[in-house]
């Protein structure tokens, strides 16, 4: 059954073209399949019943070939990638107004989301690299998608970046083979114990490492992130900083470093100091931007920073909140680059400098923007709080005092940034020349609500969701 | 000799990326190295004696990466189109 997961988005994308692109009244219905689609792909992975995912399709699987697994972890990708593609297919909708270029647009958003539903599903190596290409390859289109000079700059910085991270990994999985004699996570695993200090081995974790850090951006690698994310148009942004780098990066980093490499202390001490080198570098960039996706670019490094330091402590607690950070960063950073999108449409610019109180113009936009931006800098009750608390508690515990009380300090730097940001863009008095600002659209306007309500819903019913959603991950350490 | 090989093909892929200012160059240059990693791969399974998966492997790496070469393309194709240069000097707009 997982590899319907793959399977219906395909046949979606084909259905797609081969009847809904006969004329303009069908491209209109062309979102609706999309969002059935990723609506379907929410539904299932909240409501992960074993009886859906247990079973084989039998004589389709063996023919495709194909070998999909999905525990916890998986479904709450799948809950993000879903949540974050009909944020996007929103914002695409109220943004686009020409119906062909939201069908192309839709076209590749399904496709990505193949891509990255296929990165949380595999068990082996060679498929990861497969379907972490399919992901990018839709990335570059969708960034250069306006084909103005910016947004293929920032395309074409991506894809040289990306593709040397590919060669990285791909060299990493060249030398696994040879270890491994397979590329099978199991198999790769084995091979590793038993090499434990062979130099070729090492050198080839080392460069996977290096190659999942540029696709997750993280600090010295993430000359590419700021830029893609500015010059991409503001569908593509929320879709890149809510799940693309998540998936490709972080997840991967997640199921890599628990799976495969359960046993290097090492490896926990480079994400660590990575994790915090991320966290500052981000958020002291972020201070002096003057565009606001931009601003937003720079904030996302530095919470990819959090998630990878709850990754290094490598104990539960640490995972756990490393997870659950990353579903709070996923709907929070939507919502604010949601909300950067109405902006941007309704003032024409990303530019902090010509803003100024349009939350008086804005209600709905300004409000939902506070609720995320209070819950980016972890303030309680709000759902980052809580995953921000849970990692530095496991900080804590792990005995890493001062990588728990830098991520203390980080916080503070984050509340300094989003303040900065929330008085020149939203508070204060209204600047000259907007006084006939309107807010956004309905439906975008719906989505802001509805990602601002999780953020706070999460939050408040924090226990029930650590409990039943984010702690049965730890089925990962144990396997 | 087969190691040599891989390592030369990765230096001049790696010196193409970092020398140059094309950005065709820069697409050859990626291609260099990923033909180096292909090589690898079809190595590594001489080796291991499993000739026949790496071999699976290695015409799945190069479907991919003639896609990713023809996107580059056409990225490049557009800046062309708006430049008039394919100079990666151009493109320094972003910035910050």
């Amino acid at each position: 059954m997982p590899s319907l997961m793959i399977l219906i988005p395909l046949f979606g994308v084909i259905i797609l073209n081969l009847v809904f692109a006969v004329n303009s009244r069908m491209k209109k219905a062309a979102f609706w399949l999309a969002l059935a689609i990723f609506s379907l792909q929410v539904v299932v992975a909240v409501f992960h019943h074993p009886a859906l995912w247990n079973d084989s399709l039998g004589r389709i699987d063996s023919f495709l070939n194909v070998s999909f697994f999905v525990d916890h972890l998986s479904f709450i990708m799948f809950i993000c990638i879903g949540m974050v593609s009909i944020a996007s297919l929103f914002v695409a909708r109220y943004g686009m107004k020409d119906e062909d270029d939201i069908f192309k647009f839709i076209n590749l958003l399904i496709m990505a989301s193949i891509g990255m539903s296929g990165i949380v599903m595999v068990k082996d190596i060679f498929s990861l690299y497969v379907f972490m290409e399919i992901t990018a390859v839709s990335s570059f289109l969708l960034i250069a998608f306006p084909r103005s000079l910016e947004s293929l700059e920032g395309s074409f910085k991506y894809l040289i970046l990306s593709s040397i991270a590919t060669v990285l990994m791909l060299t990493s999985i060249g030398i696994l083979f040879l270890a491994a004699g397979g590329t099978d996570f199991d198999a790769i695993a084995a091979a590793i114990g038993a090499s434990y200090e062979n130099a070729l081995v090492l050198a080839a974790i080392g460069l996977f490492i290096c190659g999942l850090f540029i696709k997750g951006g993280l600090v010295p690698f993430h000359g590419w992130l700021p830029d893609a994310y500015t010059a991409a148009p503001a569908p593509v942004s929320v879709l890149l900083a809510g799940v693309v780098t998540k998936s490709a990066g972080i997840y991967t980093m997640i199921r890599i470093t628990t799976s495969l490499l359960p046993h290097y202390q090492s490896v926990n001490n480079i994400l660590m100091l990575v994790g915090t080198i991320s966290i500052f570098a981000g958020a002291l960039a972020a201070i002096g931007q003057d565009n606001f996706k931009r601003m937003l670019a720079y904030s996302s490094i530095s919470q990819m920073g959090y998630i990878i330091l709850g990754l290094g402590t490598g104990t539960i607690l640490g995972i756990a909140g490393a997870v659950f950070h990353l579903l709070n960063h996923s709907i929070f950073k939507s919502l604010l680059f949601v909300n950067s999108a109405a902006v941007e449409k309704e003032i024409g610019t990303s530019d902090m400098n010509r803003m100024g109180g349009i939350s008086q113009k804005m209600p709905v936009t300004g409000t939902t923007s506070v609720i995320a931006f209070l819950s980016t800098c972890g303030i309680p009750p709000l759902s980052g709080f809580w995953s921000k608390v849970i990692i530095v508690i496991a900080l804590w515990q792990a005995g890493q005092y001062a990588y728990a009380s830098l991520a203390i300090i980080a916080s503070i730097i984050t509340l300094a940034y989003f303040l900065s940001m929330q008085r020149r863009v939203f508070f204060g008095k209204l600047r000259a020349g907007l006084e006939n600002l309107k807010d956004a659209e309905g439906g975008v306007l719906t989505v802001s609500v509805v990602l601002a309500a999780l953020t706070i819903g999460i939050g408040i019913f924090f226990p029930f969701v650590f409990n039943t959603l984010i702690l049965p991950v730890k089925e990962i350490l144990v396997r | 000799m087969i190691a040599f090989l891989i390592l030369l093909l990765l230096i001049c892929g790696a010196y193409c990326i970092v020398v140059t200012r094309s950005m065709i160059r820069a697409i050859i240059g990626i291609e260099l190295l990923i033909k180096a990693v292909t090589l690898l791969i079809i190595a590594a399974g001489n080796m291991t004696g499993r000739t026949a998966t790496a071999q699976s492997l290695a015409i799945t790496i190069i479907i991919i990466e003639v896609v990713v070469a023809a996107t580059a393309a056409g990225i490049a194709l557009w800046v062309f189109k708006r430049t008039g240069t394919l100079d990666v000097r151009n493109l320094r707009n972003l910035k910050g």
